[in-house]
């Protein structure tokens, strides 16, 4: 690789690292913590980009072994090894991601022994990992010729085309069956993308932008290693011109298919219906096909070798762009939330992406892969070798050797992963157990504190004069602030303001922050956070003796319940709710007034839960000097 | 086959199925109680069943419906959700690698995944199989104080459930969910309001396994006729290539 373009290694080798660190964050933390991943969305980034649309990028490997060993098409012939290795990386990087991505890595070979053959998951899965065996085995002669192990090279060379013969076969069961997968969703996948031909969609996309991916590898392989650049005219580029020829007319047939298809199943309607996903429908198909098309079958853009690589380019990422429309935009709608992925995925997706690159890289420049001389190419590198000057006593260019500059990305790669990926603690976690920060004084008379005791950035004003004045102004002191108490520095709030998780009371706070959230349409990131002032006023000291009585949003659970008909439609009887507020409330309501005790007619006097009083209060991680009777007093 | 029949014009939205079903399940009571408030339909790994509003004021329950033909049973690749000869559809943790396509398969939107686990597993109901076997109801069924939920075997409740609708006129909907929808599920529900709100598709859709296994059977004809295609084709093109004495075809210009 030039001096000019080394950029790209270390760029490469900066996402290996920060992606290595989230691999250990993945295995460390588990998945919980550092996906976005969620029961809505339960497949993400790492299974719809690295397996499902790393495995079609790397068809390449089959259609040129197709081209060459079943077409006879001799002339392809120097981009079979390319083409493979291609799909070797591909296949790899997409099985390591894949294992990464399941709950139990441990169990990745689950599926090898536990059957099920009704399942296509577990026919992608026997197909992937054969022919990954398969691209092994094809690959294996460029390694083995360099170890003189004539006897066994020549064993592969005579069985290569029984086993190209396999991959082929391999590969257009499992690149249909990949769309398969997504069958089983007809109620979740939007109608734009779900069709009974997604099986054939897949092969069919996936087999032309795999063949654009070996000639968009290829050009970029002649850019950066070679002295003389492929150009217009050129034999090479002829040949690469056939190729994305082929590529594209699949990929016309591909797009033929999809627009018949959303005619035929009337879907064109979701298409001219203007939401997201219709505009996302159209960049994808043009992106994946149409422009790929066109600037491959017109002469002014087919003589140009940068046009034909952007086509290819474009077709790459509109199947990367459809893969994860099928697999995860489509699925939005359903699932009513967002999922983007976190940065921990992009990290991990991008850095198993980069580290194939790398070893492509490596392949490259040390072994025969593309024709011309390779070894031309590892002297280029070593040029860049660092050299020990014996009379100085330096090294000359100490950055220059791979392993010395890649030191030197990681440097300062793998701090800001970790700064970055670091999971932060869950919204579900348990409190901080870390003690207490003192509160922060927002003026002199220290009449206002601001208090953030965890330093988690959720602070609050306490109105700490308010509170002296009302307690009892400097005899009150002792009462938040236990000075006996050796290291009790303040008394949480929730010593004294326990209204809010008062056990015996059936109001359930958090079943109503969430109901009153979306009945009242209330906005913001933590939609329920706000709900507070709907029953409380803002003012207020909040407790149950100011908020807004039950019966102001519940009023229709008091009308008459529907009444129960017999079997013959004759006698009727008041429902049981009705009969219950009927008899009870109304005598409830009088004696309240007799006996002065004002909770008799409150509806959690009744409505209560039977279970023990201090078990729920411990459950509910109630800490109180509290025994049942005296929680039975508060009430 | 063991069912539950589900009235929702008995149920009252009080959540005493949900208690038991956290106790039974072993789960831990303050996790699922969290879980209600900060999950859209309240059902989570800690809560595997859950009653939710379906309009001001029906409920209906969501769990596993334990569908006569599940889809995430044929979609499991180690076979880890297993169809029992009693009804239920139970899942088994020893198999499972963590996939996650039964919950992108099953049509409820019903099982869950334990994300706060680093070794994490999918929960879902098993309609108590355990006490199922001991001679036992589920135990929602049992704690359910409005006899909204009956339990009993399948064609018996799906008679019940016609006979309730048929002796009050009026007061039910002419439909009984789960008696033919995606094939037909255990747990049945009738109701005297549209339960689609809910998730409900028409009575007429056919089983998802019924989409994929015609397919997958024909898989490994396609292979090998793929195999034999391209096996052929290069014969017969290398016979011809010899014939006309050309040992390698030439580059040149498309």
């Amino acid at each position: 690789m030039n001096e000019e373009h080394r950029w790209i290694k270390d760029l490469l080798w900066f996402f290996a690292f920060v992606g290595l660190l989230a691999i250990v964050f993945r295995l460390w933390f588990g998945l919980g913590a550092t996906t976005n991943l969620s029961d809505a969305a339960p497949w993400g980034l790492w299974k719809i980009l690295n397996m499902v649309a790393g495995v079609a990028l790397a068809t390449g490997g089959f259609t040129v072994g197709f081209l060459v060993y079943g077409l006879r098409l001799e002339r392809f012939r120097p981009l079979v090894r390319p083409a493979i290795l291609i799909a070797f990386l591909g296949y790899g990087s997409s099985v390591f991601a894949l294992t990464l991505d399941i709950g139990l890595p441990h169990r990745i070979w689950h599926p090898l022994v536990m059957w099920n053959e009704h399942s296509f998951l577990f026919e992608v899965a026997w197909c992937v990992l054969l022919y990954f065996t398969v691209t092994i085995i094809e690959l294996s002669p460029t390694f083995l010729e360099r170890m003189r192990l004539d006897r066994l090279t020549g064993f592969l060379h005579r069985i290569a085309f029984a086993v190209v013969v396999t991959g082929i076969a391999l590969s257009s069961l499992h690149h249909s069956s990949l769309g398969s997968l997504f069958l089983v969703t007809p109620q979740r996948l939007h109608p734009l993308w779900y069709t009974s031909m997604l099986p054939v969609h897949f092969i069919l996309s996936a087999i032309g932008a795999g063949i654009m991916v070996v000639v968009l590898v290829r050009l970029l392989v002649a850019r950066w290693f070679e002295h003389r650049p492929i150009v217009a005219g050129d034999q090479k580029f002829s040949m690469l011109q056939s190729l994305a020829s082929i590529g594209a007319a699949i990929l016309a047939g591909y797009l033929v298919i999809r627009i018949g298809d959303l005619i035929f199943t009337g879907t064109w309607r979701y298409l001219v219906a203007g939401t997201w996903e219709s505009w996302l429908y159209a960049i994808e198909l043009s992106a994946s096909a149409v422009v790929p098309v066109v600037l491959v079958a017109m002469p002014a853009t087919r003589r140009s070798p940068p046009a034909i690589a952007f086509a290819a380019a474009l077709a790459a990422f509109g199947l990367v762009l459809n893969r994860l429309d099928v697999g995860i935009f489509g699925y939005l709608r359903d699932a009513k939330t967002a999922y983007i992925p976190s940065l921990n995925e992009w990290a991990l997706s991008l850095g198993i992406l980069s580290a194939a690159g790398l070893v492509f890289f490596y392949v490259v420049e040390n072994y025969p892969i593309f024709d011309d001389d390779w070894k031309r190419r590892r002297k280029a590198r070593q040029e860049f070798m660092p050299t020990f000057d014996k009379a100085s006593r330096v090294w000359q260019r100490a950055l220059g050797g791979e392993l010395n500059r890649a030191g030197l990305v990681a440097v300062f790669a793998l701090p800001v992963a970790w700064a970055l990926l670091y999971p932060a603690a869950s919204p579900s976690d348990r409190l901080d157990p870390s003690p207490a920060t003192p509160p922060i004084a927002l003026d002199a008379e220290r009449a206002i504190l601001r208090i953030d005791g965890n330093r988690g950035g959720m602070a609050t004003v306490f109105p700490h004069r308010e509170h002296q004045d009302r307690l009892g102004r400097k005899e009150s002191c002792v009462r938040c602030h236990h000075l006996s108490l050796p290291g009790d520095h303040s008394t949480p709030c929730s010593r004294c303001h326990q209204d809010m998780e008062r056990v015996t009371v059936l109001f359930r706070h958090e079943a109503h922050f969430s109901a009153v959230a979306a009945s009242k349409n209330l906005v913001g990131w933590i939609r329920s956070n706000h709900s507070c002032t709907e029953c409380h006023e803002p003012t207020e000291t909040r407790g149950p003796d100011a908020a807004k009585p039950c019966l102001d949003c519940h009023r229709k659970d008091m009308t008459p319940a529907r009444e129960i008909v017999d079997p013959l439609g004759m006698a009727r009887a008041a429902g049981y709710r009705e009969a219950m507020h009927g008899t009870c409330r109304v005598c409830h309501q009088k004696e309240r007034d007799r006996v002065e005790r004002p909770e008799l007619a409150e509806c959690a006097t009744c409505h209560r839960t039977p279970r023990s009083l201090t078990a729920e209060a411990s459950e509910l991680g109630f800490v109180g000097p509290w025994t049942e009777s005296s929680l039975v007093g508060t009430l | 086959m063991f069912g539950i029949l589900f009235d929702v014009t008995r149920c009252k939205g009080c959540d005493r199925c949900v208690d038991a079903c956290v106790e039974a399940s072993g789960s831990d009571p303050v996790a699922a109680a969290r879980d209600r408030a900060i999950t859209q339909d309240g059902l989570s790994a800690n809560r595997l069943l859950s009653v939710v509003p379906v309009n001001d004021d029906r409920f209906t329950r969501m769990s596993c419906m334990h569908c006569v033909e599940p889809s995430c049973v044929s979609a499991c690749l180690v076979g880890a959700i297993q169809k029992t000869p009693e009804g239920p559809v139970v899942y088994d943790p020893d198999k499972c690698i963590g996939c996650r396509y039964c919950m992108l398969a099953c049509p409820f939107h019903v099982p869950r995944y334990d994300w706060q686990d680093t070794m994490p597993f999918v929960k879902k109901c098993s309609m108590c199989l355990d006490r199922l076997r001991e001679g036992g109801k589920p135990a929602c069924v049992e704690a359910c104080p409005n006899e909204a939920l009956g339990f009993g075997q399948r064609a018996d409740l799906l008679t019940e459930a016609w006979d309730r609708i048929r002796h009050s006129p009026g007061l039910y909907l002419p439909r009984v969910w789960g008696e033919e929808e995606w094939g037909g599920t255990s747990v049945l529900l009738i109701s005297d309001v549209d339960l689609s709100p809910a998730g409900w598709p028409d009575p007429a859709t056919a089983p998802i396994p019924s989409l994929t296994e015609p397919l997958i059977r024909k898989t490994p004809w396609i292979g090998a006729t793929v195999a034999g295609c391209t096996w052929a084709l290069s014969a017969i093109i290398q016979r011809r290539q010899r014939l006309m004495g050309i040992e390698a075809d030439r580059d040149g210009d498309v």
